[in-house]
């Protein structure tokens, strides 16, 4: 039996207060595909990028305003950067990475700290795999940049920056294959093995 | 065309007994640029369901403050069958379909997390032969979970329906077209709701409650696949080419 739960099947006959779960009559049921893992949590396998306040994220400019840009983050809506909170002047397209500060009850967002990231690639990548990227404590990203010597910033919506200075065709195809292995253990042995044996070739 | 004899010595035209499915294939994430989608063959039937979204729900005067939008739009390809609704373009009963199948979904997604947006699913027909509806509405709650999208259930669907006296399940063209009756029903499985149950011809109570715990066996069985189908996305890594 695999343990890749589906919405609507059951993870536990008792009450649990927990992510990507609901309680129906002291139930607790799953609402997206997952991973259950031992200390009942569960791990979601896709699915939309929920914005939080405090989220590292990456986007781009999609439209200049009277007072700030609108950026592009993956979400229904667009987010807004304040001018005054962005000490660069930006342009159309210009890709960034910046801070959320405000979530609103209808999903508003609100950024600041924004970077301008210049001369590099954006890479789209599912959000719900993104915590695969990034690491435990920026472990397997650091891994990534040591190896390719790129500079790259994984925003938690979804869209990752890499620079194009060092082997960047590389970390892509690396980040590429995270994504698809996300869910299988043992990751970061296989990243590894994978960044040694193209840096031979 | 006269009527033909449904039912011979005990089995249906297609060697089917009265509560046999036709063979049902489902994969999972079969489109690359899609949020989520699902490819059903359903017997003779052959069904695409892709799903958008949650994303900005436009016209702005539809979106609502408190939950997000749940479109379905079902569609019979020109060329999917040898009758009149062969003909592109929405029809009567392509919006009939739209509302319901929307409606069932309305009622298992989870979309107070998802203000002024928009979760759209749509079914093409590719092929039909009696049952659409339900395999369309099998196959978009596969496209949903492979989307992601928070639900509470994994919801299914399945005929019942009357051929010479007797009630079979999963009807096909042939029954569909000439016998008494057709009850195409949609359940949620974990507790057995009712969230889509139409009726062509008639049917007498206590049919209705046969045909209700026939629909809820047969909603186990099909369950199974979508699950299976799901779990089978990430057991292999990349996106399937589709054989039709």
């Amino acid at each position: 039996m695999s343990n890749i739960i589906v919405p609507g099947q059951m993870v536990a006959d008792k009450p649990l207060k927990m992510g990507y779960a609901y309680v129906e009559n002291g139930k607790t049921y799953a609402t997206v595909m997952s991973l259950l893992t031992d200390d009942h949590k569960l791990i979601p396998l896709c699915g939309p990028y929920e914005p939080l306040a405090g989220d590292g994220i990456v986007g781009f400019v999609s439209e200049i305003k009277f007072s700030g840009y609108s950026i592009n983050i993956r979400t229904p809506a667009a987010a807004y950067l304040s001018s005054r909170d962005c000490r660069d002047k930006l342009a159309l397209g210009d890709v960034l990475a910046a801070t959320i500060r405000l979530v609103d009850e209808v999903k508003s967002l609100e950024l600041e700290d924004a970077k301008i990231l210049r001369d590099g690639t954006l890479v789209q990548i599912g959000p719900a795999k993104i915590p695969r990227v990034i690491g435990k404590k920026n472990s397997m990203i650091n891994i990534i940049k040591e190896k390719t010597g790129c500079e790259i910033y994984a925003g938690r919506n979804g869209y990752a920056w890499v620079s194009s200075q060092g082997n960047s065709d590389l970390a892509i195809r690396t980040l590429r294959k995270i994504e698809h292995e996300a869910h299988i253990s043992g990751l970061t042995n296989r990243v590894s093995d994978f960044l040694a044996s193209a840096g031979k070739q | 065309m006269e009527k033909p004899q449904l039912i011979i010595d005990g089995k249906r035209l297609d060697g089917r007994e009265m509560e046999d499915l036709r063979p049902v294939k489902i994969t999972a994430h079969v489109l690359n640029d899609a949020n989520g989608s699902a490819y059903v063959e359903w017997g003779k039937n052959k069904i695409l369901a892709g799903v958008y979204g949650p994303r900005e729900c436009i016209p702005r005067h539809d979106q609502s403050l408190i939950r997000a939008v749940v479109r379905a739009r079902y569609n019979m390809a020109p060329f999917c069958s040898l009758e009149e609704h062969g003909r592109s373009g929405p029809s009567r009963r392509s919006v009939e379909l739209s509302k319901v199948i929307s409606e069932v979904f309305e009622n298992v997604i989870i979309s107070e997390a998802y203000p002024k947006t928009q979760i759209q699913i749509f079914i093409e027909v590719l092929q039909s032969d009696g049952g659409t509806r339900c395999a369309a509405v099998t196959a978009a709650a596969v496209a949903l979970a492979d989307a992601g999208i928070p639900m509470r259930d994994l919801v299914c669907a399945v005929a019942v329906g009357k051929a010479d006296g007797q009630l079979v399940l999963d009807c096909s063209k042939e029954e569909d077209n000439y016998g008494e009756s057709d009850m195409p029903v949609a359940i949620a499985p974990r507790n057995g709701e009712i969230l889509l149950f139409q009726m062509d011809g008639l049917l007498t109570r206590d049919e209705i409650d046969t045909g209700l715990t026939m629909v809820q066996r047969a909603a186990e069985k099909i369950s199974a696949m979508q699950a299976a189908a799901l779990q089978q996305v990430y057991e292999r890594k990349t996106a399937p080419k589709l054989e039709m």
